[in-house]
This record gives structure tokens, sequence and C-alpha cells, in this order.
């Protein structure tokens, strides 16, 4: 695999760079624009502009490079390559002037906002940055709100976000490496770390894994996922995603990698090991107690929605013998008009609570919560009342699903919402000894797991110590710098 | 690696017992009666009549005549519309007829069977059938429950699971189970010798067999004292054997409190109720003693508990206890322990 080359064409668009070639290769394009611009009223001296509409912020056209070339005398005056190098140098009031000399390096500093301009002969351009910003200004993180704690998120602007990153880790150690990604989308994706203390070889492996990606784009976030992470046949989800850029710079001063691309309002960390998924953003900010205890109660619940159906067939069909007896005669009771089995039963509300839940998510906001209400609250009390569904069942089924929520990443819910329809199938099989099975056969699936070479089992603290009490980081196991305080 | 850890789960797999076509079967608990109560007689011509009892509401009650447990047991099943389940037998009564034939093969039934459980609390019904008592159905049922209730908080006889008896009987040859009249209220305690009834015994005799067991349970005493009543409670018990040139010492600490009084008492005068308590109980524990010595019937552990002590003699004492135990001679000390009495 490493030995095949990368499919990606190079050069992209073969030939000189000059302006006639750019106008072929942005043909049949409407918001390209070329203009003309002759220098300093002298007729025999020209210069040709191109650019894209929209990429670019009229008033910096206009005000930085127009304005200077049109009405600068020292541009008129001197020779053309001299007037060449003092525009490259400071005549045009920008910070960011380039020399392109491919037609490849000329299309995309279009693309990414600039302006080329062409000297008539001279098979390059100059690549003067006038990029407009429009962009979503930085809000809350809607799916990890903060009670106590900062407010700002991730947005869809790269720049923004890697500014972020550095507002909060002033060390020059921070690195952010681009990479392109995509062969039509061309989006730079950075990978961020602290140097000396990330793994340099998780570093390696991700700048590796993203070189190798040859898509057309990334427009969705399964894009980058599902190409960087070492294992696809499983639903856990193997490199975690926060919208907070405090726990973004967390994680890095755990040691791990983070991974961030343009159009994408979040950053990545790697490796994503299973203790990953059971942590939050306000673990640091709540007393550790409180944290331990939270922390505590979340693997608890997800270890009941796990195993609550399952464990609710098994005792019911199979063994029950094993439930105290007022509840075993209650059950009974409720039991007896239902029409259905028990393993029916709850498989059918398994999956009606996986139809509300993605029909209260498809729906626009108000809509969605009436949807829950009805299929929620009516139609499970009408179907009790009705004798359609027991109410054991009903509740067995609920807390589970309700426990499922305390997680705090949903993609990591969605897997265990997966093993839950799985284990509660092997329960209906065979009892306790099928739903053990299942058990065993998850924790033999979770220990073949990797992240980025990391095993996924390799648990730092199941629960979170007073703060001065850790004295390692809590990231990645193989960090160059574990210690972080005396 | 992961062929070793399924090599290892194969193995686990062959030695839980399971192979093809023996995983559990899958039962409808809505087609389930859940029978609380087992109530075993005996019958004509060497037959069994077992009677049992469903809790909930509906108060089922099945009854079957057959020479053995379990062919009266499957006969019962036919008797249903549903599926009788015998896995929520935590109560059973035996009759004094059959507890008479002996109760062996109904204790081993219950530690062989895959729904029964040796953890079932075993009644002996007095001077009536098990059956009987049982037509009841629910009332006989919440009436056990709270008798074990009451058991463990200390205020009625002790319970002995079906284990615990049939434990008593393999290792010390007989056991003690408390007894019940028809109507299922507390007669006292039916001591067994071998497996078959030895007698039973009446209230005072029960408190004494409970000192000697160290398993007092609340007893009420009512004192006369310098003209005036005084009520005491017994709240505990702690008893000791040393065997001694075939004398058996018995020392027992009572602990008991002060319940009723019409006046406050002087020191004096709470030393004579505790000489008096003290007396009250070395009479209740010496007559339960001649009384099991009677009938031969060590169902208390005398044996075990002095052979613990001399080890070296255990082994000769155990096989000679049978004609020793009879003959011994026993001396009580008792310390009594009171609580309150002085404002």
């Amino acid at each position: 695999m490493d030995s095949v080359p990368h499919p990606r064409k190079e050069p992209r668009f073969p030939g000189p760079l000059t302006a006639e070639n750019i106008e072929t290769i942005f043909r049949d394009c409407a918001d390209f624009s070329t203009r003309s611009i002759i220098l300093h009223g002298d007729l025999d001296r020209s210069v040709q502009l191109c650019w894209i509409e929209g990429m670019v912020r009229g008033e910096r056209m206009n005000d930085y490079v127009l304005r200077p070339l049109a009405q600068d005398p020292m541009l008129a005056s001197l020779p053309l390559h001299e007037a060449y190098k003092i525009m490259a140098q400071g005549a045009l009031y920008t910070g960011g002037v380039r020399l392109c000399t491919s037609l490849d390096e000329g299309a995309k500093s279009m693309v990414e906002g600039s302006c080329l301009v062409f000297f008539p002969g001279q098979e390059r351009a100059l690549s003067i940055s006038v990029a407009t910003e429009e962009k979503r200004s930085v809000g809350e993180p809607e799916n990890e709100p903060a009670l106590k704690g900062a407010r700002d998120s991730f947005v869809e602007s790269l720049r923004t976000n890697t500014s972020l990153v550095r507002r909060r880790l002033r060390a020059p150690e921070l690195r952010v490496k681009e990479h392109i990604v995509g062969r039509q989308s061309l989006t730079p994706v950075d990978v961020v770390y602290l140097d000396g203390i990330a793994d340099g070889h998780t570093v390696e492996l991700i700048e590796a894994r993203l070189d190798e990606m040859d898509i057309d784009g990334i427009e969705a976030t399964g894009n980058l996922e599902e190409y960087l992470v070492d294992r696809l046949n499983t639903p856990f989800p193997l490199l975690p995603f926060t919208q907070r850029p405090d726990r973004f710079c967390a994680g890095l001063l755990e040691g791990r990698v983070g991974i961030l691309a343009d159009g994408l309002p979040l950053g990545y960390l790697a490796p994503g090991t299973l203790d990953q998924f059971f942590k939050t953003g306000q673990d640091r900010a709540f007393h550790w107690m409180v944290a331990t205890a939270l922390n505590l109660i979340r693997y608890f619940c997800a270890l009941v929605t796990l195993l609550l159906p399952g464990l609710y067939i098994a005792m019911v069909t199979f063994h029950p013998e094993a439930i105290p007896p007022k509840l075993a005669l209650s059950i009974v009771a409720a039991k007896q008009q239902v029409p259905f089995s028990t393993i029916f039963e709850v498989l059918i509300m398994l999956l009606s609570f996986e139809v509300l839940q993605e029909a209260g998510l498809r729906l626009p906001g108000p809509i969605g919560s009436t949807v829950s209400i009805l299929g929620g609250l009516v139609v499970g009390s009408a179907a009790v009342e009705a004798h359609i569904v027991s109410p054991a069942v009903l509740i067995a089924v609920a807390i589970a699903g309700v426990a499922g929520y305390t997680q705090p990443s949903q993609d990591f819910a969605g897997a265990l919402r997966l093993w839950r329809f799985l284990l509660a199938i092997l329960a209906s099989l065979g009892g306790l000894f099928g739903l053990t099975a299942g058990c065993v056969g998850l924790l033999w699936h979770l220990s073949g797991l990797e992240s980025f070479e990391v095993p996924y089992l390799s648990f730092h603290n199941l629960i979170r110590p007073p703060l001065p009490d850790m004295k390692l980081r809590d990231g990645a196991v193989n960090s160059r710098n574990r210690r972080n305080q005396k | 690696m992961k062929k070793r850890l399924l090599i290892i789960i194969l193995s686990l797999l062959a030695l839980s017992g399971c192979g093809s076509g023996t995983l559990p079967q899958a039962r409808e608990m809505g087609d389930m009666a859940l029978l609380r109560t087992m109530g075993v007689d005996a019958g004509e011509d060497g037959f069994l009549t077992v009677t049992v009892s469903a809790g909930g509401e509906e108060g089922l009650v099945l009854s079957a005549q057959q020479p053995s447990l379990s062919a009266a047991c499957l006969a019962m099943q036919g008797q249903s519309d549903r599926y009788v389940f015998y896995g929520y037998v935590d109560q059973l009564l035996v009759g004094e007829s059959l507890a008479k034939l002996g109760i062996d093969g109904v204790l081993r039934y219950f530690a062989q069977d895959v729904e029964l459980g040796l953890n079932t609390r075993l009644w002996m019904v007095q001077n009536a059938g098990a059956g009987a008592a049982l037509e009841g159905g629910q009332e006989a049922d919440s009436r056990l429950e709270t008798l074990r209730a009451d058991s463990l908080m200390g205020v009625a006889l002790t319970t002995r699971t079906a284990g615990e008896v049939l434990s008593d009987l393999l290792e010390e040859g007989s056991a003690y189970v408390p007894a019940l009249d028809g109507d299922l209220r507390e007669t006292g305690y039916a001591v067994f010798k071998g497996d078959r009834l030895a007698g039973c015994l009446d209230r005072e005799l029960s408190r004494g067999l409970e000192l000697l067991a160290g398993a007092a349970t609340a007893d009420v005493l009512q004192f006369d004292l310098n003209g005036g009543k005084v009520v005491v409670r017994m709240s505990g018990a702690k008893s000791g054997f040393t065997l001694v040139d075939h004398t058996i010492h018995i020392s027992c600490e009572v602990e008991a409190k002060i319940a009723e009084s019409d006046r406050e008492l002087s020191r004096e005068e709470l030393e004579e109720l505790r000489r008096q308590l003290e007396q009250r109980e070395e009479a209740r524990i010496l007559d339960a003693l001649e009384q099991l010595q009677e009938w031969n019937a060590d169902c208390v552990g005398i044996c075990r508990r002095t052979g613990m002590k001399r080890p070296r003699g255990w082994a000769e004492q155990r096989e000679n206890w049978e004609t020793v135990f009879p003959l011994l001679t026993a001396e009580a000390q008792v310390q009594a322990k009171l609580e309150g009495g002085v404002l």
C-alpha cells in the first residue's frame, strides 16, 4: 500500500504561469475577473490582474493594490523588473505578497483569496493576499454547554480556530503543520501539537495518513475520521472531538495531537482512548469529588444502557428465579394481559425508542419536541393502558435510553446503542449465558482496538484526583514529557 | 493473542456444562403461576399429599396426592392453566403425620430439585395437616411471611431453613424446627431425632432451647418484687458448654431490659430481680436439656461445641454420644445483664 504512488495529478495544470493560461483554467467561471491596469498613466506600461469575486475583499483590492499601481509614480519610472521587485518588497500595501512561478501555485492562491499581478512577458506572477474574512463569529458550543468555564467554540474558519488555540497556549512550542486534503476541495487540515510533549510517532502517523488521503473533498466529518482511524469495522469512535477550544487545549497539554480542518467547527484529539469518551470539559471545573462521582455515574450509566434490556430479557424469560419475589409477582401481574413475548416487546420498544429519537432529531425544534411528547408519553402510556406492552418493559427501555444520554460523546453512545441491540438479541437466545457471551465478545472487541497504535482500553484515571496530585499527564501513553508539575 | 483468548473461552464454555440444545429454556413470566408455599403431609398407603399455594391476589392453591413428591409436583402442573413454577417456594410446611414418618426424603428433594432450594424456611404444623393450613391461600402466605420477618427482628421463634435442618440432621443426628398450629400460630419447637419427630417443646421449654442454642428471641418475663410487679424484656443470650466428668457445665449470659415497673427500683431490688431472673433462666435451660436428654436428641450441638474445646477426644466422644448424652448431669450458670430500672 505504501509503495503505490498517490494518484493526485502533479502538476495539476502544466504549462507556464501566464494570465492567458489562468484565464483558460478559470474559463466558464462567472466569478473569475481580470483587469489590465496602466501604471501611473503610462500607456506603455501595464500589468494584468486576475482574481475571483467573492473570495477577495473589494476595499482591500482597491486600496492596497489598484490605488498604488495606478498612482505610484515610482512604479512608472523604474524598469519593469525593478518595479516588479519593489512591489514584492512593499510598494503594495499588504502583508501577504508571494511570488508564484507555476500555474498550480497561481490558481491555488487565487482560490484562497489572492489577486495575481502579471507583468507582460514574464512567466510568473505576484500573489497579493486580499482575501475576504467573512465567517461565522465565535459563538457558544451548543453540543458541549459550559456551566462553569469558557463559552467560545470552534468555527468553520481554520485560522480562527488556530488563533483560538494559540491564545490559550502561548508557548512558542505549539506547532501547526498544514496539509492539503481533497482532490477538489483542497481543504487545509492542520496538525496541532505541543513540541516536546506530544508523542512524535503519533504526529508522524497522522501526517502520513493525511498525506495518503485521496478523496474529493472534506464536506463531512466522516471524510476525515474514517480515513484517519486504525479500524473501520467497529462502531466505537476512535477519534474524539470537541467543539470547545479549552478542552482541545487541555488535550494538547495532556500530550495528545490535535487535528483542525477548514470548514469543520470542531477539533479532533488523537489518540482516542476509551476514558476520553467519558470525560467532559467540565471535569476540571468541578470539585474533584463531584467530578469523580459524576465520572463514575457515567460509567455506571454506560453499563445500564448497554446491559439493562438484555438483562431484563434474560431474567424475565430464562431466569425468573433470580428476580426478587415481590418484583416477580408484579411483573407477572402486569404481563398476563400482554399478547407479545418479552423478547418481542423489548426489541420492539428499543426500536421504537430509536425511531422516536430519529424523528425528533430530523424535525425542527418545536415539532421535534412535540413528536417526543406524543411518542414517548402519549403513545407509551396508551400502549401500557391497552396492555400492548407491559410497564416493566417500558420502564427498563426508558431507563436504558435515558442512561445513554448521560454519555458526553454521542458517537460513543451510538456505539453502545448498537451493542445494546446485539446483547438483547443474544440474551433472547441464551439468557444470562448469551448475555455473558456477548459481554465477553464486547470486551474482546474493545481489547483489540487501537487508536494511532495506542490500545483503546489504556485507561489512565477512572477517577479525577485533585489536580495538585495529578503529577503526570493524563493523555498519550507515549508522551515524551509525562510530568506536568513538580 | 486472539487464538489464546478463543481457546480460553472455548474451555470455559466446556466447563460451563452447556452444550448445544442445553441452553436455558425460555418461558414467559406472564404464563407462570409463581408458587410461594408448599405443604407436605403423609397420605394413605405411603402416598404424599402435596399442597402448594401461590402468592399475590389470586390465592391459587393446588393439591395432589401421589406416591412421591416429584410425581405430585408433576401432577399439579396439569391442574393449572399456567406453568407452575416452584422457583419461588420459600416456605415449606411439614404436617405432623409426615414428621413422624420422616422428613429426610422431602429435604433431599429440595436439595436436588432444579427449581426448589435449601434456603426454603421449614415449619412443622402440629396437630393438623400442612395442606389444611394452606387452604387460606394468600392469607397463609402473608402469615408465614410475617412470621419470617418477625423472626428476623427477634420477636418470633427462630426460623430454620431446610438446608440448616438437613445439615443438623446429618451432622448432629437431630434438629429443631419451629412448630405452628393449624391456624399458623406459634406453638414452640418440634425436635427431630434422626429424621423423625421426637416431640414438641411447649413455649416455656422452647425458650430454654433458644437459650441453649444461644439464639434467644424476645421474651417478656414478669416478677413479683416486694409486692410490686416488674416486667423484664429479654433481648439477647449467649451460651457455652463445657463437659467435665460426665457433667455438662452450661454458662449463659442473658441481656434483659426492664420494660415495666410500678416504681423506681433500689439497688437491692435490682440485685434481687437479677437473681430471680437468673434462677428462672437456669430452670428453663435445665428443663429443656432434660427433655432433650429424654429424647436423646442433641439438636443444639452440645457434642460438637464441647468437642471443639477438646479436639483430642472429640472423635471418641462423638462415637459414644448416643449412649452418653442421656446420662449426663447438667449444671447451668446464668449471668444476667439488666438495663434500665434506675431513674
